[in-house]
């Protein structure tokens, strides 16, 4: 937003966001249109595109004035008409937009760059599609990946269903990529027994580029949509390069990497498959996963009242005390193969945590560990620090989850019993293959 | 040559030029990396894709591109510490480098341009793979501004700052190798208005003008391809053609007068880019794209100039060419070589050596200027020389280790093997420098072993044993 002074000045001339204006100060003069004021630089600068394409920024003082030359057209899009007619042969893919531009449409003019949804629009950018299924489209919601809560976990569940009641042959989910591994989890307990691949994919570069990482992955999603993988899986890049993607387990994958395209990979399994761009090959990695058939059951209970943290060096045990008072469910992300302060050579310094766990689990309230390390199992039996903390009836040995996963399925084992004794049987059961009974030896980066 | 003028102003010849100038800055202009683009294998290569994002162009030309670019992969190759995850497109700009922003703004301020208070990074769409990113990052940084020359007024529209494009290695039908080095580099772009009524060699000087004030930075990077022009060329009642990528300043006049033949030599000139080649001819690449294509690059934050520091700026501007000249013609040289010095790449290194190393200022303009121009013609990698070989060179010069007649068989060889050491390269050719007394002695020896041969004959064989070693003319004396 431009400061008060600015917009008063422009309300007063009406002036108007793609006008073309003439901006004259002590020395110079400038015409150009105006553009909107981002959320970063000078509240107090006007900001002109020149005819050369190029932005610049004036200080708005009372030495500088402004005249409206040319209104500007009113920029709006219209969604692409592209029509195609449907082939029996190819199945029908259904792409539900829940946030994260992966598609999009800029405009030259502003700068604007403007999400798109309608099938026309993916079409029009990824001409590709249509080559593998029967596309349609429609958003579901539009908000940042990290603005994810469990409502929106749930309401995608149901959206899903409702698509594969209106017989969806395939579901591909667009996501902002921060949080896409928790909606991964998410969905791979509440829809349960799913006949239809449902794909999660998103994208690390944004979409206005014509690098972005948007196309191979949508066109390789779309290509594990039409495959008989019917699981929750996440299609994201593989490597740096623009050649295939791997075929995540909902719920055995995270966000490793803050920017790159490969970000997203498997930990402590592999991958179902490799899905090549080129071709749209698909190399199967593993073959203990579910087919198409069977009727989909949406089990979205969940209780969204579940922390998780961090241990460290030197932590108080005021900390994980302040949590349990405002959580339901904790889950802790300790140290190498499930460790957390716990004290017991009674070192002068050093505060074990290990009482106010105890303390807390007496009270009723679940704490399950996984580990921080991410990848890897957890094992209490090794080192002492594990045995104290075992024997307060910690929820987690033996298990391979991430920090992300235990956390989701805390949520969603407490939305169907708090009974502690249901509660340790529902966690430590296998629901969506987030605990696996042996460690890949190639589940590692 | 009045003749010759009279045509250009009777055709009205009209020019304009874009000068890009690749700065030696510590780091590139958005990441760490270092910009001296020396590392020769690349650790690794990477696969892309690229296709069309939907603008308002309409949907057949999207149609178009993405027929283009479906089947067309580019390659880049990675360099250890000259490419990073930007450069990769796999990481977000870090911060604008102020080191070259700084030189940017010098440039602006020289070219008496009027500088936005705000400073604005877009990106300019670009589909021919030679970034990672389908853009190029670039920002205006001085409008408006002027040159006086011959007494006009030449129009500067613009001073931008951008970040250099990938160097392309290798391109067919279906696929085009890029060098990630060369990416991210800084690069100053001055273009200038409508340069009407001038001939080309004038039209050139222009051009040398321009060059030598961004230089006068002291931050320009030295070599073949770091300056790179685009002249854009029309003639009465005609189109504009522009021309893009001429490597080299000197061989801008010809290019201009070329095409000035070729379009007097159509009966219609269409409007197209066409790309210089070695010789100052040009060939066809694309027909003129419409205005540029460029959007907020959001990922940057807009950069505040303000006004104290412009104006600690303007007060600490670099002298221009025009007193440097001055100043280096009192340093016992002819006009025409100290002309041909200030023009050089070299300019700065030529002064700091002949202040520092307090040698013949002539010896040290002719290095280089005509023995790097001789090592050219010979096709030796001069872009291999660095500053300190030619510190180290002079050294030896002035502590007479070796004569000026070495410096040329030196430079050869260090051209071709740049990590050996100068001193290991003097033994090496044998060329360590002799004594009159020395010379003497060899002349006495050659004459003994040879007691019936001529004068010319000795002078022939005692060459063959000093060459490079003491001065020619020392030796012609002594024999004779």
């Amino acid at each position: 937003m431009y400061s008060q002074e600015i917009q008063s000045v422009l309300e007063k001339k009406k002036i108007r966001v793609g006008d073309r204006i003439l901006v004259t100060t002590k020395k110079a003069e400038y015409e150009g249109f105006l553009m909107p004021k981002i959320e970063l630089g000078d509240a107090n600068c006007i900001v002109v595109k020149l005819g050369s394409g190029y932005n610049i920024g004036i200080k708005f003082d009372k030495n500088v004035s402004l005249k409206l030359i040319e209104r500007g057209r009113a920029i709006k899009f219209k969604s692409a008409d592209v029509k195609v007619a449907k082939d029996p042969k190819k199945l029908d893919v259904s792409i539900l937009g829940c946030g994260g531009t992966i598609a999009s449409r800029v405009e030259y003019t502003t700068g604007a760059v403007f999400p798109a949804f309608s099938p026309g629009d993916l079409l029009l950018s990824f001409p590709e599609l249509k080559e593998i299924a029967n596309i349609s489209g429609r958003k579901l919601f539009d908000l940042l990946s990290e603005d994810m809560t469990t409502a929106h976990w749930q309401a995608i569940a149901h959206d899903v269903e409702k698509e594969v009641k209106a017989k969806a042959e395939g579901i591909v989910l667009m996501h902002g990529t921060d949080t896409l591994h928790y909606t991964s989890a998410a969905l791979s307990f509440m829809l349960q027994n799913t006949p239809v691949p449902v794909v999660i994919v998103g994208a690390q570069r944004s979409s206005d580029r014509g690098s972005s990482d948007n196309l191979v992955n949508l066109v390789c999603a779309t290509t594990a949509a039409v495959s008989d993988i019917s699981e929750v899986t996440v299609c994201m890049h593989g490597t740096m390069n623009d050649d295939y993607c791997l075929l995540h387990q909902g719920t055995k994958v995270r966000k490793l990497h803050t920017s790159r395209r490969d970000a997203f990979q498997s930990v402590n399994v592999l991958p179902y498959a490799r899905i090549f761009y080129a071709g749209r090959k698909i190399e199967h990695l593993r073959n203990d996963y579910k087919k198409r058939d069977g009727k989909m059951r949406v089990d979205d209970k969940v209780n969204p009242n579940v922390g998780l943290f961090y241990t460290h060096p030197g932590m108080k045990p005021q900390v994980i005390e302040v949590l349990a008072k405002v959580c339901d469910g904790i889950v802790i992300a300790g140290t190498g193969l499930g460790h957390i302060p716990s004290n017991p050579n009674n070192d002068a310094f050093a505060k074990s945590l290990v009482p106010s766990v105890k303390s807390i689990i007496d009270s009723g309230i679940p704490v399950v560990i996984a580990p921080q390390t991410v990848f890897g199992r957890i094992n209490m039996n090794v080192y002492s620090a594990g045995r104290l903390l075992q024997q307060t009836g910690i929820i987690g040995n033996n298990c391979d989850w991430t920090p992300e996963t235990a956390m989701v399925k805390l949520m969603w084992v407490l939305g169907h019993s708090k009974d502690m004794k249901k509660v340790r049987e529902m966690m430590l059961a296998n629901v969506a293959g987030e605990i696996s009974s042996r460690t890949e030896v190639r589940g590692f980066v | 040559m009045m003749e010759e003028k009279k045509d250009y102003k009777k055709i009205r010849l009209k020019c304009g030029l874009e000068i890009h100038q690749q700065l030696a800055t510590q780091q590139k202009l958005f990441c760490g990396c270092s910009t001296t683009m020396t590392e020769k294998n690349p650790i690794m290569i990477l696969t892309r894709k690229q296709h069309p994002v939907a603008s308002e162009l309409g949907e057949f030309d999207i149609a178009a591109q993405h027929e283009y670019l479906r089947n067309r992969n580019f390659y880049y190759q990675v360099f250890n510490n000259e490419s990073c995850l930007v450069e990769c497109d796999e990481e977000p700009p870090h911060m604008l480098n102020r080191e070259a922003l700084e030189t940017a703004l010098q440039v602006a301020l020289l070219l008496n341009c009027s500088v936005p208070n705000e400073i604005h990074v877009m990106r300019k769409t670009i589909i021919d793979g030679s970034t990672t990113t389908s853009f190029q990052r670039t920002m205006v940084v001085g409008l408006n501004g002027f040159l006086r020359y011959k007494g006009e007024k030449i129009e500067i529209k613009h001073v931008s700052l951008e970040e250099d494009a990938a160097a392309i290695v290798k391109e067919d039908e279906s696929s085009a190798t890029f060098r990630l080095n060369r990416l991210g580099i800084p690069l100053i772009e001055v273009g200038t208005g409508i340069i009407t009524d001038f001939a080309p060699e004038e039209v050139q000087d222009v051009a040398y003008q321009i060059g030598m004030i961004i230089r006068s930075t002291g931050k320009s990077k030295k070599g073949l391809g770091t300056i790179r022009q685009d002249v854009n060329v029309s003639v009465k009642g005609g189109e504009r053609v522009e021309v893009k990528g001429v490597q080299e300043l000197g061989i801008l006049a010809k290019v201009i007068s070329l095409e000035v033949e070729r379009q007097l030599s159509l009966p219609k000139v269409a409007k197209e880019v066409r790309a210089a080649l070695a010789d100052g001819n040009t060939k066809f690449t694309r027909p003129l794209p419409g205005a540029a294509r460029m959007y907020p690059e959001t990922d940057v934050e807009p950069v505040a100039v303000d006004a104290e520091y412009l104006k600690k700026l303007e007060e600490n501007l670099p002298e221009s060419w025009e007193v440097r000249l001055k100043k280096i013609k009192k340093l016992k040289i002819s006009d025409q070589l100290a002309e041909q010095i200030v023009k050089s790449d070299y300019v700065d290194l030529f002064e700091k050596i002949v202040k520092e190393k307090n040698v013949e200022a002539s010896v040290v303009a002719n290095t280089f200027t005509n023995t790097l121009k001789d090592l050219r013609r010979e096709h030796m990698p001069v872009d291999n020389l660095n500053d300190e070989h030619f510190y180290k060179i002079f050294e030896l010069l002035k502590k007479r280790t070796i004569a000026k007649e070495a410096i040329h068989p030196i430079l050869k060889e260090l051209a071709r093997e740049p990590d050996e050491d100068v001193v290991t390269i003097v033994r090496n050719l044998g060329l360590e420098a002799i004594t009159v007394t020395e010379l003497k002695r060899i002349i006495q020896e050659v004459k003994g072993r040879n007691p019936d041969a001529t004068k010319d004959k000795i002078l022939g064989l005692v060459m063959s044993r000093v060459r490079g070693r003491i001065d020619a003319k020392i030796v012609v004396k002594e024999v004779k």
